[in-house]
């Protein structure tokens, strides 16, 4: 060895740092193997079903696509070949705020956004399924969407609804099966799909300040009023702040002059009624008191009342196949005493005013949770995916959140009955009473402040013991609760318990 | 004739049978048959036929006519070389080829003279090329005194090759990585990414013990010699360059993980790499800054759905693609490459053509070609450790770098693990360059793996050597003069 080799002797054999770095290459393409995994195996469904795949664009434009029934098979969107031109025909104008609409042109919403995938028949069954399809020539097996609306109360409730703004939704509380969705006004998705007609009416709707192509049933924000005194009692009982026979010494004295919460005076119209009676809280939903949920507020505390709003679903868009919006309590974010800036705030939101917002869907999962004994089951539009073969995907009832004990939801359930049947609560929801059959619910008056008339708000259940149906309507600028929805909600829940099973 | 045998053979060597690469070919041939019926028939039902058919055989039998003639010819050549590396080309080739013919051939064109080819029988051409190379190299290279002594001359010629680009280069797609001599375009960095081995081999066995060893301190780290740790300023300030006038973050990203890995496969220090890494988040964390088209790609990486329509378009329909392939794929031909004329995902052909096969072929066929990049980086390094001396094992393992760490880049990147850049799936994608480049490296590897190669004489140290070693010198008393 020359003295120039001398060096070598100190540096390390490259053989044993080619085995790491070999094995830091094994490392990478192991993390490739899993990397690819999370597309091709985790996640390869939801992206086949998104709506703006190539493949679920081009076989939109060429596949046959699945029909929407009712729960009794009665269709309410099929594809018709007009001209040899594959058209999306709409049975109901109804029913488009659930539907939606598909046009070549504009794409989807509502149901046929969510369930695209399945409607085009790109989602399969099993994988077994999904395997043996690939060796057949059309790798398209179009799905048949099973809701759980009922036509015929879908379109009672359009029909009672009119030509007003408002939205209605029925549920069916021991499942969260919605019966009805109705968001007024509405649209002819038939004439979206159309391509000769779609895009001038398409504009038409656009442009309109009434907004048809917003599903007000799930996305528009409500003040609430009075029906929101449910929420503020299932909270103050679930925490112990209130229990059901406490009473407020000072509130009788307080009809007269008004109930001064850090200078904001809170009012109420019943004194007539009850005189000098200090009011329970049963009594007090019972006859609507504003003072005695006012002061209900402010002794549960903007914490509490804000914890349970967000554990009963507010503060965030429900879980639905539909886009929904968030309901509030304050338009706050969380913070010292739940967000509200002060007590006047509080006691405010307390009867459902201040910056109190809700949508219809969240106060008909609250109206069914009390029917159901304090929980409230996740909503769904789709009993059941079916596929060509008979195989089906079906939905099963699933508890969403727990917003009140039982013993909670059954004082709140009995107080509704009151303010429906009782002596001093018919005056106000007397009308929304079925014949014969024991009936729950809450008007609501949202005043929206300035000159405009308020909205009219009822939520309730019938029948009180094993409600088969829970419905939240809103009429905007309908007056007093009493006026409009009250008694439309009557005579949808005395139609759809009608209908018989 | 006389008795003599030796002076009547036809051959300088005997013909050595070579039966490992003849079983292994004989696996990837009726796979790659098999591949080319299913999608013609897919091809043929898609127009109204419904029958089973081999279709059109010329292009898959003059790809295996190729791949067994470069075996034959190795065979022929009797020597020890390594019999697993021409198959898993192979296999990498054809499923390439696959993918051309099964693109439309109108997605590149190119005229030679009366000729028109299209994609696909571009592709069989440059593989064709490949395979040349590779046998060619496999039969002729027998010694590598070429590249060992020559390494600064290596050097100043990728370096000119650079200039060349930066200076006459033509820009495609907002990236100048073309230069044209006449009618034949190529992207020279492919060449450079070899050459660039070349040279870190021969600087690296050379300078290895005193690269090893330690005299000067940063905080925790220890760093080489000062005079030393100017090649990895050196590469830093070129990959950077490249970055900022090619606009080729991939090749950028590549050479200097290239040279990362090569410098601590000659010191074994993780410091070295830990500078390194350093210098590489410094500089990507300034480009971040400072070039939009950098900040773009991370921002396409992090959330490419919030400009689905925009700039994260490719990733967003290669993501589509990867879904739609699942666990078992749509079957080859069956995927949907493209969309009436336009291709589903931009460069398909090129930057995407692992995410195209893994459409067709499902997380399946995404692990075997994984697999298949992962054997030939084992026989890559395996040929490197068990090499006669420093320089072979720089090389060997140097080569074997540029094909598995372009995979991992180009990989990650269609799978969104890391940024994406712009560069092709060894062996894969289309590319005449990117095909002769990595050819040149894998039958470089083959000529190595011979070990019957005797090493070369000592070296003379030729000019250049001896001013550098004169300049080291003058640096050594500068630094002791300082310390």
């Amino acid at each position: 060895m020359s003295a120039g080799r001398s060096p070598y002797d100190t540096a390390p054999p490259v053989a044993a740092a080619i085995l790491r770095v070999g094995l830091a290459l094994l490392i990478a393409f192991g993390a490739l193997a899993v990397g690819i995994a999370r597309w091709q195996v985790w996640e390869a469904e939801a992206l086949t079903m998104a709506p703006d795949d190539p493949l679920v664009l081009a076989a939109q434009r060429s596949a046959p696509r699945g029909p929407i029934v009712d729960t009794r098979g009665v269709v309410l969107a099929e594809t018709e070949l007009v001209g040899g031109e594959a058209r999306r025909q709409y049975r109901s104008v109804a029913a488009a705020p659930i539907l939606g609409y598909w046009s070549p042109v504009f794409g989807t919403s509502g149901l046929e956004r969510a369930y695209d995938a399945e409607l085009i028949g790109l989602a399969g069954g099993s994988p077994s399924e999904a395997l043996l399809r690939k060796f057949e020539r059309s790798p398209y097996d179009p799905a048949t969407l099973h809701l759980s609306i009922d036509l015929r109360l879908q379109e009672k409730a359009a029909q009672l609804l009119g030509a007003d703004r408002g939205a209605i939704v029925a549920i069916e509380p021991a499942t969260g099966r919605i019966l009805a969705l109705v968001s007024s006004p509405g649209y002819d998705a038939s004439r979206i799909a159309d391509p000769a007609e779609g895009p001038a009416y398409f504009a038409t709707l656009r442009e309109d300040p009434a907004s048809p192509l917003l599903d007000r049933a799930t996305q528009g924000l409500y003040v609430p009023g009075s029906v929101l005194k449910v929420a503020t009692a299932l909270a103050a009982l679930d925490s112990g702040a209130v229990a059901p026979e406490t009473i407020f010494r000072d509130q009788p004295a307080e009809e007269r002059t008004g109930h001064v919460v850090e200078g904001f005076r809170v009012r109420d119209g019943h004194h007539p009624m009850t005189g000098d009676r200090a009011l329970d809280l049963r009594r007090a939903i019972e006859v609507s008191c504003n003072i005695y949920f006012a002061r209900t507020a402010v002794l549960l505390g903007g914490e509490r009342f804000r914890a349970w709003g967000t554990a009963a679903g507010f503060d965030a868009p429900i879980p639905f196949e539909l886009p929904t919006a968030a309901s509030q309590l304050t338009d706050r974010p969380p913070g010292p005493n739940g967000g509200f800036r002060d007590d006047a705030e509080l006691a405010n939101a307390g009867y459902g005013q201040a910056q109190v917002l809700v949508t219809p869907l969240q106060m008909a999962l609250l109206a069914a949770a009390v029917a159901n004994d304090g929980v409230a089951m996740r909503p769904h539009l789709v009993d059941a995916v079916e596929w060509s073969d008979g195989s089906r995907r079906a939905t099963a009832p699933e508890a969403w959140r727990r917003i009140a004990a039982p013993t909670s939801a059954a004082v709140v359930r009995e107080a509704m009955q009151q303010a429906v049947e009782g002596r001093w609560g018919r005056a106000f929801a007397g009308a929304a009473k079925v014949p014969g059959v024991p009936t729950a619910g809450k008007s609501g008056t949202a005043e929206l402040g300035g000159s405009g008339e308020p909205h009219s708000w009822f939520i309730g259940f019938a029948p009180v013991e094993g409600a088969r149906i829970a419905v939240a309507v809103v009429v905007e600028h309908g007056g007093r609760g009493a006026e409009r929805a009250v008694p439309l909600a009557g005579q949808l829940m005395a139609f759809y318990l009608g209908l018989g099973r | 004739m006389t008795a003599d045998a030796t002076s009547v053979r036809r051959w300088p060597v005997r013909p050595r049978p070579r039966p490992r690469e003849l079983a292994l070919l004989a696996v990837v041939a009726p796979t790659l048959l098999l591949g080319f019926a299913t999608l013609r028939t897919q091809q043929l039902a898609a127009a109204g036929t419904d029958r089973l058919t081999l279709g059109d055989p010329i292009v898959p039998a003059l790809y295996l006519g190729l791949l067994f003639a470069a075996h034959a010819i190795l065979t022929l050549a009797g020597r020890q070389t390594d019999q697993v590396l021409l198959p898993a080309v192979g296999l990498l080739g054809g499923l390439g080829l696959l993918l051309m013919e099964r693109l439309p051939p109108s997605l590149v064109v190119q005229r030679f003279g009366p000729l028109e080819l299209g994609l696909g029988s571009l592709q069989l051409l440059w593989l064709g090329l490949a395979l040349a190379i590779i046998a060619a190299f496999g039969v002729l290279v027998r010694s590598d005194t070429w590249l060992r002594l020559y390494k600064y001359s290596w050097a100043a010629a990728g370096i000119a090759l650079l200039l060349a680009v930066f200076v006459l280069g033509h820009e495609v797609n907002g990236a100048r990585l073309t230069l044209c001599l006449g009618p034949v375009c190529g992207q020279p960095s492919e060449l450079l990414k070899v050459i660039l081995v070349v040279f870190l081999a021969g600087y690296l066995s050379e300078n290895r013990a005193l690269l090893a060893s330690r005299r000067s301190r940063l905080g925790p780290l220890g760093l080489p010699p000062l005079q030393h740790l100017l090649p990895m300023l050196a590469t830093w300030a070129i990959a950077l360059a490249i970055v900022i006038v090619q606009r080729d973050l991939g090749a950028a990203l590549l050479f200097f993980a290239i040279f990362l890995a090569l410098l601590y496969v000659a010191t074994a220090r993780w410091s070295d790499v830990a500078l390194g890494l350093i210098l590489f988040v410094a500089g990507s964390a300034a480009l971040y800054l400072l070039l939009p088209h950098v900040r773009t790609r991370i921002d396409i990486w992090l959330d490419p759905w919030a400009q689905a329509q925009g700039a994260g378009y490719q990733t967003v329909r290669a993501l589509y693609a990867f879904g739609r392939g699942g666990i078992l794929g749509t079957g080859l031909g069956a995927g949907l490459p493209q969309v009436g004329d336009v291709p589903a995902i931009p460069a398909v052909h090129t930057d995407f053509a692992f995410t195209a096969l893994a459409e067709e072929t499902g997380y399946l066929g995404s692990l075997a070609i994984l697999a298949t990049y992962a054997v030939l980086v084992e026989r890559g390094l395996r040929i490197a450790a068990r090499s006669a001396d420093d320089f072979r094992a720089l090389l060997a393992a140097g080569l074997t770098l540029v094909i598995g760490i372009q995979a991992v880049i180009i990989v990650g990147g269609n799978a969104r693990l890391i940024p994406l850049t712009g560069i092709t799936a060894p062996f894969l994608s289309y590319g005449g360059s990117s095909l002769l480049a990595n050819a040149v490296a894998v039958g470089l590897l083959l000529a190595l793996s011979d070990r019957g190669v005797a090493l070369p004489p000592p070296p003379r140290r030729p000019a250049a050597e001896r001013l550098v070693a004169g300049l080291r010198a003058a640096g050594d008393r500068v630094e002791r003069a300082i310390t």
